[in-house]
């Protein structure tokens, strides 16, 4: 894997577009944020920059950045538990309407497993959130310890997009208040991870003990424009 | 002509009332979102919201939101933690009561949340079927009906429903209605309403409580219960002979409960099932352990007769020349055994803690420890099915906890404790050190207080060896 920054070994890139080599057509990619708030926005941008499309986007938190990768049209489909807020109009769910993005729906636990199932090594899990409701039609249901469980498949994808306040140069990381939200799940469960974040440290900066998002998910980190 | 429709305010400082001291509360988005607003600051009570803040309070500007975005602070006590394990507290049952925005009830407590209604080619759900799962209570806070008149409530929801039987309590802006198993229940009017006013602007059939009262708006501020017990006998008294045990450490002294394990020896329990790493080696492989000393481990557990099962990833000792206490007790025939592989059992506890019924994981595929499982072909590759487990108690050593049970851990002591603190119906947790709400950083805590329900501190000097 090659660098901008000379070492073959190092995984801090100097530019979002470097970062995110790799990422073509098709490809699949988990976005971290919470309600619009903490997103990854220099790598948003990148990717609206490098025009790939056909994008499948996991992406439960979408804010303004992530609406301009829609309002370019490089989104084929998007899986989120409530992709916009219906109470306001945006960016997601113009291209709903105007059937010109595929959306797929399911509750928020559901999709966090499924996720976290992924990043751990598993096939799929059973759950029993959304029994009785349309989550559970025509999936294989089991009854789990008296309990209606349903089974999701792990989902897993080629690059996730996440935002953290502070990275070692190994890829340590730690997040800000509810920043963290779906990030630490994605970083585990994605082929590529790149973390977007506002510091970085040497190794040692960032206590052991707190590091939320061990360095051996994260392949690469870029450090946002201050 | 009745009374004033109430305002959403009002409804909030309603529903309010419903929360207990010291559970997890989930508050959801639009009507519920006000909740936060009406409980009192410093009341004894963990809001919960899926952006992984548990235990928060409406702020002017922060780096935490709520569920709908708005910023909010963590309060002293409360803890961040991320999105999948909101979910999970949830679906595991650790949350008391949830607190839903509802477009329509049904008279069986099916209900819609207001993102599927409003999104209705979509059906968009957020966090709603979550709550709507997971949570032990729900409570559904709606206007009674459209502003056409028409009813929110019915006999069967006409919307993609977000759970079925669900709904324990509906609160609205003239009413509270309690959905029972012969139907739904009048129990509150708002001011000025009768329960025939009610009763007209509803569509489905309502009895009217025998104690039908008018609706009040006090919140009190609740106390936080006491979690933190004198003594390490008093936290175990009331561990039944046959109780499934979580039982903390690794292998080496790190992490390992010393002063409950010599207290649930003492209490005497029998018959019990002992989850842990290894059913006790430390006598047997030392860990440095100084001459003439005998370390305490699961062990004397064992040797007190009181492990009937074990689950465990490494029960014997590393020489064959010196059997540990419990390979003696199983080739005896005293104690029986199952072995799992030790990311599978964290997977396994995980799971429990976590509401997730069961897994597929490649780990064991073709080995002794896959034999009997179910195989599956997952993208090409083999799985077996392993259970979640949830134990009757769990018994484990952190460094530090606050009154409210928010723990931190030293170094590899944390092991398997974080995963069985969430597994287990009774968590009882032995710490060095107990602070008060506020002093560790909600940024840094593993455990949160959520999982906890006893506390005590190991005596200062406390030995590690018998």
């Amino acid at each position: 894997m090659s660098s901008a920054s000379g070492s073959n070994l190092t995984k801090v890139y100097d530019s979002a577009a470097m970062a995110l080599a790799g990422l073509e057509d098709g490809s699949s990619l988990f976005v971290g944020g919470f309600a619009g708030r903490h997103e990854p926005e220099a790598l948003l941008s990148a990717v609206v920059d490098s025009g790939v499309k056909d994008l499948t986007a996991i992406c439960p938190g979408g804010g303004p950045a992530f609406g301009r990768l829609v309002e370019a049209g490089l989104v084929r489909k998007l899986i989120s538990p409530l992709p916009f807020n219906p109470r306001e109009d945006g960016p997601v769910k113009r291209a709903w309407e105007s059937r010109q993005l595929e959306l797929e729906t399911q509750p928020v636990g559901v999709l966090a497993e499924r996720i976290r199932a992924g990043g751990a090594g598993l096939g799929g899990v059973f759950l029993p959130t959304g029994a009785g409701t349309r989550f559970a039609e025509g999936q294989e249901i089991r009854v789990i310890g008296g309990r209606e469980h349903i089974f999701h498949p792990a989902i897993r994808a080629d690059f996730a997009l996440v935002r953290a306040s502070a990275a070692d140069t190994l890829g340590n990381l730690i997040y800000s208040g509810t920043g963290r939200n779906w990030n630490p799940i994605m970083a585990m469960s994605a082929r590529v991870t790149v973390a977007e974040v506002d510091e970085i440290r040497e190794p040692g900066g960032i206590d052991p003990e707190v590091v939320i998002t061990p360095a051996i998910f994260v392949q690469r980190i870029f450090q946002r424009p201050s | 002509m009745p009374g004033d429709r109430l305002d959403p305010q009002k409804m909030a400082q309603r529903a309010a009332q419903e929360i207990r001291p010291g559970e997890a509360v989930a508050i959801g988005t639009g009507l519920a979102a006000e909740i936060s607003r009406a409980v009192p600051p410093g009341s004894g009570a963990w809001l919960l919201a899926e952006s992984g803040a548990v235990g928060y309070r409406p702020a002017t500007q922060s780096v935490v939101v709520d569920a709908s975005g708005a910023p909010a602070a963590i309060v002293p006590g409360g803890v961040v933690v991320g999105t999948v394990d909101a979910a999970a507290m949830l679906s595991a049952g650790h949350v008391g009561v949830a607190f839903v925005e509802a477009a329509q009830v049904s008279a069986s407590g099916d209900f819609v949340h207001w993102t599927t209604a409003e999104s209705l080619s979509l059906a968009a759900p957020g966090f709603s079927v979550d709550m709507a799962s997971g949570a032990r209570r729900l409570v559904a806070l709606m206007t009674h009906a459209h502003e056409g008149g028409i009813s929110r409530i019915h006999q069967e929801c006409t919307l993609p429903i977000d759970g079925a039987g669900c709904v324990s309590l509906v609160i609205t802006d003239i009413a509270v209605i309690g959905v029972t198993e012969s139907g739904l229940e009048l129990l509150e009017v708002a001011p000025g309403w009768s329960s025939d006013d009610v009763a007209a602007m509803t569509e489905a059939p309502l009895a009217v409580s025998d104690s039908l009262c008018e609706m009040t708006f006090d919140v009190p501020t609740l106390q936080w219960p006491n979690k933190v017990y004198e003594s390490a006998d008093a936290a175990v008294a009331d561990i039944p002979d046959g109780a499934v045990v979580n039982v903390d450490g690794f292998g080496g002294p790190g992490g390992m409960a010393h002063y409950l394990m010599v207290a649930l020896r003492d209490h005497g329990a029998k018959g019990l099932t002992m989850i842990s790493n290894t059913a006790g080696i430390a006598q047997v492989a030392r860990f440095g352990a100084p001459e003439g000393v005998t370390p305490i481990d699961h062990t004397i557990l064992v040797e007190n007769g009181q492990i009937g099962h074990a689950i465990a990833t490494y029960p014997v000792s590393p020489s064959i020349n010196r059997p540990s206490a419990f390979e003696r007790a199983f080739l005896s025939g005293e104690s029986t055994l199952e072995v799992s592989p030790q990311g599978t059992l964290a997977e396994r506890l995980r799971s429990g803690g976590a509401g997730v019924g069961a897994f597929y994981t490649p780990t064991g595929v073709g080995t002794l420890l896959g034999e009997g499982k179910e195989l599956r072909e997952i993208n090409g590759r083999s799985y077996v099915l392993e259970q979640g487990i949830l134990a009757d108690f769990c018994i484990i050593r952190g460094h530090k906890a606050d009154t409210l049970g928010n723990m931190v851990y030293k170094g590899t002591s944390r092991n398997f404790n974080p995963v069985m603190a969430t597994a287990a119906r009774t968590t009882i947790v032995e710490v060095d050190e107990i602070v008060e709400p506020g002093e560790l950083d909600p940024e840094a805590i593993v455990t949160p207080g959520v999982f906890v329900n006893r506390i005590v501190k190991r005596p200062e000097g406390f030995s590690p060896y018998l």
